[in-house]
């Protein structure tokens, strides 16, 4: 009794070709889905993994501010898709306790300096044109303007990456000492630069300065102010008050004010500095250029 | 086959006392045929249950309610703080699952879990989608099929519980989806997110106007708040308010009612169970396996005494039986003496009654075969109705 070797070879090709389809297809149904509710993080993610895993970023608009996103049921249906949740913390995603997410695919990436969170007394409500109220409350969530704290964050990233799937550890290592070299040298710039000028009085536009203003040393009153309007005359004469107590040089904006606000802050002896938070993805460039393009408007004023 | 065929046509005659001996007979063989059959059904399912859960964490006090909580959504069980979750997750040992079954919605239990219990259990939805937003609910099968609701539907959470006096807050609950059977006691509860057990529970809310600062605002705030603004209340999320809904204090101190730990190995398992040895520890960590062993070995014992009782009151029925047949005998005198007459050998006279007892034997063993089908068919629910409710 013997088959005939032809007919055994092809029923074995036959064999293997299906098993190396079937493998096909679970390599590509597991492909490491990672969702990032901010765009730092979403970079983070990018530069360690590279291709290999999908990164998404579910906030749509550059002009949306993530932080003030809020998923519909049908954005929740994608989260839930993702294998890993990276959450900036600090109170940023302020919609999670309405969603229903898997919390063991969630990595709040600040959570290694939780105490180091700044928190904010009181509760500051204000509007901005039709759109609506808003408030600054509680905790400071701007974590990743603080150079050392954003390493610290995509430390937070590699090492959840790494757990999911330990076969890219090494790899994901290596890609992290590329990308911490890279904001650690950023703090440094930054950190030399405001060394000349330690401790001076700022002004901001927005409460979002803070781990900024402590980690280089600088002074920072903030206001509520929009970059595309033009504040009543009630705030103006409330930042003739702070100034008198805080007589700040700069002022700090997300981008460039109104050609008017900039020049009536001019004849008070205050310049505007863009310092561009990045929460959303720019429309040009990358967080690591948009950041060197930050420091070195700061350059240009501390110089 | 004339035996047979006069045995038939004589217990026909006596329709009446066949049938109540066909009756006695077929209880007297299906009654502990069925209770064994329960008993293992009950095992089988216990056990189940219990190993797919191998380590629970919830407060001091009775392991046994700590179990049927987490596993069954019965008992009540003295509800421990969210931290405990972060407690396990820090030691790196397990993934912890928080369950929260405190209330009850018409009559089904109201489970708050998180998403990854679903991953867990491998409950998916077979109609609708899965829970996304606050306030609303995914069905088990039965609980879908008890309260006659699919996707779309609402739900009112009532209060159930008239003696809780913490209350339980009436929140239209929308129901998204219904889960497909699993054949445990997840297809009886209507689940809702942790989230949203704790708005039903009171601790998080939604109302008009600002809503005060979510941490650090204390209590004072919030009462100022309130009065301030004479914030109404939602009784209902919807797309509108829902960001109007918020949490107080701190979510660390919200309550679950138990954690299921699921470790990572035994070695895992072993050093978890060693954090938990300290006397003063508010929490413990119980294993539902042993547990449930312990609780079967009480039922076996109940089922040892049933078997010990119908084993009496079989003889005694045998015996009343056998007097029964003697007496009919006797009645019977006249015509046997005429079978005796026309021929027929005391042996045929034997024979007749043999086949006699062997038809009502045949009668009742299928009526108790057809009684035990049914039985197997309804072992769960019936199971679930008396052995865990
Ligand atoms: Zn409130």
């Amino acid at each position: 009794m013997s088959l005939p070797f032809p007919l055994l070879a092809r029923y074995g090709f036959a064999l293997c070709l299906w098993f190396l389809c079937a493998a096909l297809a679970r390599a590509d149904t597991g492909r490491l889905k990672i969702v990032a509710t901010n765009y730092p993080l979403a970079y983070f993610a990018g530069r360690l993994v590279g291709d290999r895993a999908a990164v998404e970023f579910p906030v749509p608009a550059a002009d949306t501010d993530p932080a003030y996103w809020e998923p519909k049921a049908k954005g929740v249906a994608a989260l839930q898709k993702a294998d890993l949740i990276l959450l900036n913390g600090a109170d940023y995603e302020k919609w999670l306790p309405r969603v229903s997410l898997s919390k063991l695919k969630q990595v709040n990436t600040s959570a290694a300096f939780k105490d180091r969170y700044i928190h904010t007394e009181g509760v500051v409500v204000h509007s901005h044109g039709p759109g609506g109220t808003h408030a600054h409350a509680g905790t400071v969530y701007t974590t990743w303007l603080d150079f050392e704290q954003a390493a610290l964050q995509a430390q937070a990233v590699a090492e959840a990456i790494a757990k999911k799937r330990p076969e890219w550890k090494s790899l994901v290592m290596e890609n992290l000492a590329g990308l911490k070299a890279d904001l650690l040298a950023l703090d440094a710039d930054l950190r030399s630069a405001a060394a000349a000028q330690p401790n001076k009085p700022w002004l901001a536009f927005h409460p979002i300065y803070d781990y900024l203003g402590r980690r280089y040393g600088f002074d920072i009153a903030s206001v509520h102010w929009d970059t595309d309007e033009m504040p009543p005359p009630q705030e103006w004469e409330a930042l003739k008050h702070t100034l008198a107590g805080h007589p700040a040089k700069w002022m700090l904006w997300e981008a460039a004010p109104l050609a008017e606000v900039a020049a009536k802050l001019e004849a008070m002896g205050v310049a505007s500095v863009v310092f561009d938070p990045c929460g959303n993805r720019p429309r040009e460039g990358d967080f690591l250029t948009v950041m060197r393009a930050n420091v070195e408007n700061l350059k240009a004023v501390l110089r | 086959m004339h035996d047979v065929y006069l045995a038939w046509r004589y217990l026909r005659h006596h329709k009446v006392r066949s049938l109540i001996l066909t009756a006695c007979l077929s209880l007297l063989m299906g009654l502990p045929l069925g209770l064994h059959r329960l008993l293992d059904e009950g095992e089988k399912r216990m056990t189940a249950r219990a190993e797919s859960t191998p380590l629970l964490v919830g407060a001091q006090g009775s392991a046994v309610d700590l179990t049927l909580n987490a596993l069954y959504f019965t008992a009540a069980a003295t509800p421990i703080a969210m931290r405990e979750v972060e407690r396990i997750a820090a030691t790196g040992w397990a993934d912890p699952l928080p369950v929260y079954a405190r209330f009850k919605v018409r009559g089904q239990p109201l489970v708050g879990v998180e998403l990854d219990y679903f991953d867990y259990r491998g409950l998916v939805p077979e109609r609708g989608a899965m829970l996304a937003l606050l306030g609303d609910c995914v069905l088990g099968a039965d609980a879908a099929a008890a309260l006659k609701l699919g996707p779309g539907d609402t739900l009112l959470t009532t209060p159930d519980n008239l003696f809780d006096l913490a209350g339980i807050y009436p929140l239209k609950l929308h129901v998204v989806g219904v889960l497909g059977k699993s054949h445990g006691p997840d297809d009886q509860a209507v689940f809702v997110d942790l989230q949203t057990a704790w708005v039903i529970e009171g601790l998080g809310h939604g109302h008009a106007g600002q809503p005060p600062s979510p941490a650090g605002a204390g209590p004072f705030a919030e009462a100022e708040a309130r009065a301030q603004a004479k914030l109404v209340t939602y009784t209902e999320i919807t797309p509108d308010n829902l960001d109007s809904f918020h949490f107080h204090g701190d979510p660390a101190d919200y309550p679950v009612s138990a954690v299921i730990a699921v470790a990572h190995d035994a070695r895992s398992a072993t050093l978890l169970r060693g954090r938990y040895l300290a006397p003063d520890d508010t929490a413990q960590i119980v294993q539902p396996p042993k547990i449930t062993q312990g609780l079967l070995q009480n039922i076996f014992r109940v089922g040892a005494l049933f078997d010990a009782v119908s084993l009496l009151v079989g003889a005694a029925t045998l015996l009343a039986l056998g007097l029964v047949f003697a007496l009919s005998l006797r009645l019977r005198r006249g015509e046997l003496h005429t079978i005796f007459l026309l021929g027929c050998g005391r042996l045929t006279v034997l024979r007749l009654l043999a086949a006699e007892i062997v038809l009502l034997l045949l009668a009742s063993g299928s009526v108790c075969l057809l009684g035990l089908e049914v039985l197997h068919r309804h072992a769960g629910d019936l199971m679930r109705r008396f052995f865990i409710s």
